[in-house]
This record gives C-alpha cells, structure tokens and sequence, in this order.
C-alpha cells in the first residue's frame, strides 16, 4: 500500500495540497510511520480562498506548516471511529469541531470522500480548508 | 387569471436579537456600519488620514523593538534612523512580498513633509518640534502596544505568540539579546543579575512592539489602497469597502510575526519566524480585542468606583475601546486616543475638511467630529473581522443548510451581544445625526 505523501501525488485533484506540505518541508512527516489521520482539502478548496493567501503562506514555510498541521490528526481514525465524537486536537495542537450527526462534517467543512487508506495513516477528503479558531 | 409572486421562504426564521436589523444586514453581506454614501465618504477618508501616521507608527515600533531595545534612557526612542525611516514596506512597492496594494514601499510624502516643518509649517530643529509636540505621537501607538500587552492571553490557545512569551525557550533567547546589548555596560549587567525577571517583562514589551509594527506595516497600504480606491470611484459602497478589507486580511493572514534585535549589527531572534506566528492569529485577532474592544479607562478622563463595580473585576469584560468611546471626554483631555485624532486631523483628505466645517461647530469641533468618523471606521473595520472570521470558521452566507445558517445567525448574534451594554456606541452610529 502507499502512503498518504504518495496517495495525494497520484490522486487528481491534490496538487495545490502537495505543492503546499512539500513548500512546508512536510513530506518526511508524511511518510513517517505515524500513522496520522489527514483532513485533505481538494484543489478547489484552496482555490476559494481570497487571492494572495496561499500566495502568502507559501513565502513562510513555517506559518504555512502550522496550518497544514491543523489538518492532520494523530492516529488512523476512520469515520466510524469518529461517530459520536464532537472535537479532536491537531498535530497543531488547535481544537478541530467535527460533526457526523448528518454529514460527516469537519468544521467548516464537508467530507466528500471518507476513509481514503494509506500505509501510515487514513486520509479524509474535504471541500474547504479549515482554519484554526 | 392572475398570478401573484411569492418569494421563497427564509431558510432560518428572522432574529429576534435587539440588533436583529444589524444582524439581518451582517447576514446579506453588509457591515454593522449602514451602508449610505455618506458613511462611506467618512470612513475611506478616515482611512487616508489614519494611514499617513500609521506609516511613521510601524517603522518606528520597529526601530524600538529591534535598535533602541532596552536603552535605559531612550529619549530619542521617537527619532526614528534613516535606515527605519527608509525601510521599504513587505507589502507596498516594488520589492514587495506580495503585491496587492499599488502604494509605494517608501513611507508616504506627506508624512515626510509633515516630520520635516510639522504643523507651523517652519524647518525648525528636530528637538523644538518634538517638545512642543508637533510631531506624529508615538505615545498613542505605545498605548495600543501596552493595551495588548496588558490584556495578553487573547485568543489563546490558538494565539500561541503570548504563551510563548512565558517559555524558557524565550527567556534563554532573550537572554542572549540582553547579555550582548549590555556586553559593554556592567552596570546593567549587574542588574540584570539581580532582577532577570524586570529585564525578561520588558523584552516582552518590546515583542508587543514588534507584534504591532509588523501587524501596522500591512494595515497603512490596505488603508491607502482604499483611499485611492475610492477617488478613482471605485467602491460602490460600505460593503465593498468592508470587503476589501476581508479580502486584505485572509490574503496577510500567513505573514510572519517575530521579534529580532539587531546589537552591532548581528540579529538576535527573540521570537525567530520559525516558531510558525502568524499575522492573523497572533496580530490582527490580539490587537483588535486589545485595542477596540478592551483597552483600560483613560486617567483623567472619569472617575470610576471599582468598589461600586463601575469597573468590571474580569479582564474580557473592560470596554473602553473606540467601539465604546464617548469621543466628547475623550477628545478634551490629552490621552492617547485624543493624540491620534491630532494626528489624523494633520492628513485629513479636503473632502473631509470641508465636510467638518459644514458640520456641528465646524473647524472648532473637528477633532471630536474626525473621532466619532474614526468610530463608524472601526465599526467597519470590526464588521470586516466578524465576516472574515465567519468565512474562516463557519459557512457561506447563501448556504442553503439551515443548520449551516443558523450556526452563523448564533455567530453573529454572540459578536452583537459584545453591544448590549449601554456604553456601546453601535446604535449611535446607524444614524448621521451623530457626530
């Protein structure tokens, strides 16, 4: 099986997500054992944010590397381990709200593809980046 | 046979808020400011004459933060150096780190002429300006400074600056800043070895004057964007301008925020860009509680009676920020706030001249009318925040989940509770008769 740096690679649609953990200097975390649960935003999802962010994000690598870690979670958790629960902390230590009382909803985002295996960890595919606060 | 128009039905039933009119408004993509050609003259000229001093307010926290450091007599703490004066702004200019805002990266011409002849209009010597105040003040940008260093622990968790002024981790690299700079100074040395801690509280203070430059050295273009902007005819109205600025705000939000001290020309990072800290989260949220909402009762402005709870025993509850202002009192008795309008009233665009003139007491009440302007801003300024952080956090406006828009109809209402005590001036500015 692959791991979820080589899932993203070859996965269309992840592409700004990729160029972003590489520019962050993420990837060896990625490929490490972990394992790590990964709320991973869709292109599209980047694309909705305002012009300049990523831009900007992608100048600092250690500002944009906070943000990417808030997508990612300790340990493989697939969304039947995460039914009941309301909140996760992040690698980046901030709170993330879930809410699977409907959809399986990740803050402000929606999981449109759930429990996406890689060798080290589970990957969650979501439409909107999620931001800390 | 007729047929009548029926217009689908509201996703959410209306609120019953005591600023359901406001928040209806919020929820259409509008500002807590109404949206009237008036209110938007005001607060884009505003803008203009607040961006001016900014210029000089985020070079020279700089300058103190990273040169003047703990000189332990800095009288000449406002004598910017050339090199700060010249320091081409990150996102202004050419050389810009991102090029959003058409301004130039060197600090603005008026405010250059204004620090060389000052409000008498003569080239006189620096000191004479500085003494008799005709100069931009500093003290309102320290003010703002020592607000948020007061308040501290906003935003946190997620605002990992201010914990991270407690660590040892800090202390070790302020201690490295601190043994340099005095390397020379046994004195101060000896003192440092007795009392760490007062020396370790003030490399704090200078982190928040960091903190502040790098949070304003962004804010002066957006605002002079916004000025030219609008001469051009290019907002069609207060929302716009409220969305330029959510726009500005998501497009920094990733911008570093660090404290470096240069001794003899070598840097020491006291808080290296490294430890991830960003301009939204560490600045922006931070200094917009701090500075709006919080701050602390102006001395000489009003008595207060703690003991009859006339000021409020939890920090988070203190609301003597320009959203609650009596800019009357405020702009008669020399405190920060008044130092700021002073400043503005030195760059204020002709439109707005003649616009005071035509109003109240004309000339003679210009800094209370420019004060209460500079309010209606910030209840734009503020409304930017709340969407920004609406379209960060939770859903789009024409999400069609009632869920989805009954969490941002709780979001709002929560910010528009924060108006509910009656100091609050949100009701005051939905009208022009306040001035």
């Amino acid at each position: 099986m692959a791991d979820i740096v080589d899932i993203a690679v070859n996965t269309e649609g992840f592409s700004t997500l990729v160029a972003a953990v590489q520019a962050a200097g993420l990837v060896d975390v990625l490929k490490s054992p972990g394992p790590f649960t990964v709320f991973a935003p869709l292109d599209d999802a980047f694309a909705k944010l305002p012009p300049g962010t990523v831009q900007t994000l992608v100048q600092n690598p250690p500002q944009l590397g906070r943000i990417l870690k808030y997508h990612v979670v300790s340990g493989k958790l697939t969304k039947a381990d995460l039914e009941g629960k309301t909140s996760l902390t992040s690698v980046e230590g901030s709170e993330i709200r879930l809410d699977l009382s409907d959809e399986f909803e990740v803050k402000n985002a929606t999981v449109v593809m759930a429990d996406v295996e890689a060798d080290n960890g589970i990957i969650h595919v979501i439409d909107n980046v999620i931001l800390m606060g | 046979m007729t047929s009548t128009l029926t217009s689908p039905p509201p996703v959410i039933p209306p609120s019953q808020h005591k600023y359901a009119d406001i928040i209806h408004r919020l929820e259409a993509g509008g500002s807590m400011l109404p949206d009237t050609p008036d209110n938007l003259m005001q607060i884009i000229g505003i803008y203009k004459a607040y961006a001016v001093p900014m210029d000089f307010y985020w070079r020279d926290l700089l300058y103190i933060a990273e040169q003047v450091f703990l000189e332990p007599f800095p009288f000449f703490k406002y004598f910017i150096s050339q090199e700060y004066l010249d320091l081409p702004n990150h996102y202004a200019g050419d050389t810009a780190d991102l090029r959003i805002w058409r301004g130039e990266a060197a600090a603005h011409p008026e405010l250059l002429e204004f620090m060389a002849t000052g409000e008498v209009k003569k080239k006189l010597p620096k000191l004479l300006h500085h003494l008799w105040h005709d100069r931009v003040n500093m003290e309102f940008a320290e003010a703002c400074m020592r607000a948020m260093l007061w308040h501290r622990h906003m935003y946190a968790p997620v605002n990992q600056f201010d914990a991270y002024l407690d660590t040892d981790e800090y202390k070790q690299n302020a201690d490295r800043a601190i043994r340099a700079y005095f390397k020379n100074n046994p004195a101060m040395l000896a003192l440092y070895k007795l009392f760490p801690e007062m020396f370790y509280e003030k490399v704090r203070e200078l982190s928040y004057y960091s903190n502040l430059g790098l949070f304003w050295e962004v804010m002066a273009p957006v605002f002079f964007e916004m000025s030219d902007i609008y001469d051009e005819g290019g907002f069609k109205g207060v929302p716009d301008a409220m969305n330029f600025l959510v726009n500005g705000i998501f497009a920094i939000a990733g911008r570093p925020i660090y404290h470096h001290v240069y001794v003899d020309g070598e840097c020491y990072e006291i808080i290296p860009k490294s430890k991830g800290f960003t301009w939204l989260y560490e600045a922006a949220l931070p200094y917009v509680e701090a500075v709006f909402y919080r701050t602390a009762p102006f001395r000489g402005t009003k008595s207060y009676n703690a003991q009859a709870g006339q000021v409020p025993e939890d920090q988070k509850d203190f609301h003597y920020g320009i959203l609650y202002a009596d800019v009357f009192p405020v702009g008669t008795a020399g405190i920060p706030p008044t130092l700021l309008m002073q400043d503005m009233l030195h760059f204020l665009p002709p439109y707005l001249v003649d616009y005071y003139k035509q109003h109240s007491r004309g000339k003679d009440d210009a800094l209370i009318q420019l004060g209460i302007t500079f309010q209606r801003s910030m209840y734009n300024v503020t409304s930017a925040v709340i969407q920004a952080l609406r379209t960060a956090l939770l859903y789009p406006l024409d999400d069609p989940n009632p869920k989805h828009r009954m969490a941002n109809r709780q979001f709002f209402e929560a910010q528009m509770d924060r108006f509910l005590r009656p100091e609050a001036r949100l009701s005051d500015i939905q009208t022009h008769d306040y001035r």
